[in-house]
């Protein structure tokens, strides 16, 4: 399967689970605006920090404001497009795997791309006003401010890859996969200069809040060649890493002997 | 009394099994408070202009974080139930439902409250190197536990809203969101706006958070007689909620069937 082929079996994924989504109107309406509401409330607590102290080792409200956009953008792209990711570890454990290994397409593009959660359109939603809110962005960097996003996604979707690949290795990692990824989380929504020592070297490797969240941040705000190139290189870097670890999990896949289709 | 004990008895038997789901609370406690005791020493060094210690922040935190991530979403458990149609098997026990279920919850709060209380302890001190003095804890403690049970119970309210509303979530969404602001879960109250303490007298969740949190903090905000008062009177209104939302949904279901 080329790569060409590979987007439009995915864009066709999405644009099924967006009109299955909106099918049901109202709870998809409802799930936008609670998590976008969900955001904003969150941030009050920035918001009334902020207003006691100007500056946390040197971030200001309004660069908070750009972290916190560009991971709700982030991680609501990421769930819109392709969450089939954090049900992956179930689809492994209890052989669901079977009926779309059947299918003469990309097991994991099919299964990433199998579910779509509406609440990752407030995220998005929420993610660009705090974005624009933030005024740290200039409509000159808008094309770096793209780059910033896509590598942040992609290095949040590998995560949640490589995690609940897990399952193909230690069975039942739900539980563990899913703390990983609030971790991540977490992380990625504090100022960088907070994490020091040890920590800090967790969040650029293991846990890599530092390319979910904190180099795109600094692309953003002092874009370098050396900067943008090392964020790709590290999406990059860690997609390949997560689909490897798929493509070698899969070997190991033990069937569900499920007969059942999806679609 | 002995039936609603024998739920509290599946239900801790049933909480204890699931160490990967008390592990992973556990490990969360100690993220969040790690992540938070940072930034308190950022703020300090920042200037922050609040008569509270950073360290008396954490153990704030330390007791807010432990009523919530000890409360169980026993709504999801109430909204499948209702979903499936279990429901009616249910009601014909002779038990009350809506009993059964709170003493379920109690169940749950019996095993995660020790666990994550001696985390929230443990995790403060390594932090901050500072135990607050033992009356905080005579204070906090026994507050803690009625709040966690009142906040179960909350939880046990809002699973019944099933009865009507396809989904539940974004009513405990709305829940959670209040109780971060207007329950001053991660800062105390006294940091908000005017404004924002003055609604928030008005609900439950100060009550429920930053009460029994604020015994932590040297100039805490709550009297134990005022908190005392407070919690009788929403553990009164919850109590009374719960009765009457379910009657409500049992004569809905008896004449238009499950």
């Amino acid at each position: 399967m080329t790569g060409s082929n590979r987007l439009a079996f995915a864009r066709a994924l999405v644009a099924t689970n967006l009109k299955a989504a909106l099918a049901l109107r109202g709870a998809f309406v409802l799930q936008v605006a609670f998590m976008a509401l969900n955001n904003f409330t969150f941030f009050v607590f920035w918001w009334v920090l902020m207003r006691r102290v100007t500056t946390l080792r040197g971030w200001r409200l309004a660069d908070v404001q750009l972290l916190f956009g560009l991971v709700a953008v982030s991680i609501g792209a990421t769930v819109t497009v392709a969450g089939g990711v954090r049900h992956l570890g179930r689809l492994i454990e209890e052989g669901d795997l079977d009926t779309l290994l059947t299918q003469p397409r990309s097991v994991l593009v099919y299964a990433l791309g199998m579910r779509s959660q509406p609440s990752g359109l407030g995220d998005l939603l929420s993610g660009l006003i705090f974005i624009a809110a933030s005024g740290e962005v200039a409509w000159s960097a808008l094309p770096l401010l793209l780059v910033a996003l896509l590598a942040s996604a992609v290095v949040f979707l590998a995560c949640g890859i490589a995690f609940f690949s897990l399952s193909f290795w230690l069975g039942n990692v739900e539980t563990l996969a899913r703390q990983l990824w609030e971790f991540l989380i977490t992380f990625s929504l504090y100022p960088e200069p907070l994490f020091g020592g040890v920590l800090r070297f967790v969040l650029f490797t293991v846990l890599p809040a530092g390319f979910v969240a904190y180099l795109p941040v600094r692309v953003v705000q002092a874009p370098s060649v050396p900067l943008v190139g090392l964020l790709v290189l590290g999406a990059s870097a860690y997609l390949g890493f997560a689909v490897l670890m798929f493509e070698r999990g899969l070997r190991r896949y033990a069937s569900g002997s499920r007969f059942s289709t999806f679609g | 009394m002995a039936k609603y004990a024998a739920f509290s008895r599946v239900a801790v038997a049933r909480a204890g099994r699931e160490r990967g789901d008390l592990y992973g609370r556990v490990a969360f406690f100690a993220v969040i408070l790690g992540v938070f005791s940072s930034l308190w020493r950022a703020a300090a060094e920042a200037g922050l202009c609040v008569a509270i210690e950073p360290r008396a922040l954490v153990w704030y935190l330390a007791v807010t974080e432990w009523i919530v991530l000890s409360a169980p979403q026993v709504h999801l458990d109430i909204q499948e139930a209702i979903r499936a149609g279990d429901v009616v098997y249910r009601l014909g026990r002779p038990v009350s439902y809506v009993g059964a279920e709170v003493a379920a919850a109690f169940g749950v709060l019996a095993v995660r409250l020790p666990l994550l209380g001696l985390t929230a302890c443990v995790c403060a001190f390594a932090f901050t190197g500072w135990i607050p003095p033992a009356r905080a804890f005579a204070m906090a403690v026994p507050f803690g536990l009625v709040a966690a049970a009142l906040l179960a119970a909350l939880h046990v309210w809002i699973g019944l809203l099933a009865f009507w509303l396809h989904d539940v979530s974004p009513v405990y969404w709305v829940c959670q969101k209040l109780m971060f602001v207007l329950g001053g879960l991660m800062l105390p109250l006294a940091i908000y706006p005017g404004v924002i303490q003055r609604i928030a007298g008005y609900t439950p969740f100060p009550a429920l958070l930053a009460g029994p949190a604020s015994f932590m903090l040297a100039n805490g905000g709550a009297t134990p007689a005022a908190l005392a008062r407070d919690l009788a009177i929403w553990c009164g209104v919850t109590a009374v909620g719960l009765g009457w939302t379910f009657r409500r949904a049992a004569t809905e279901l008896t004449i238009n069937g499950g």
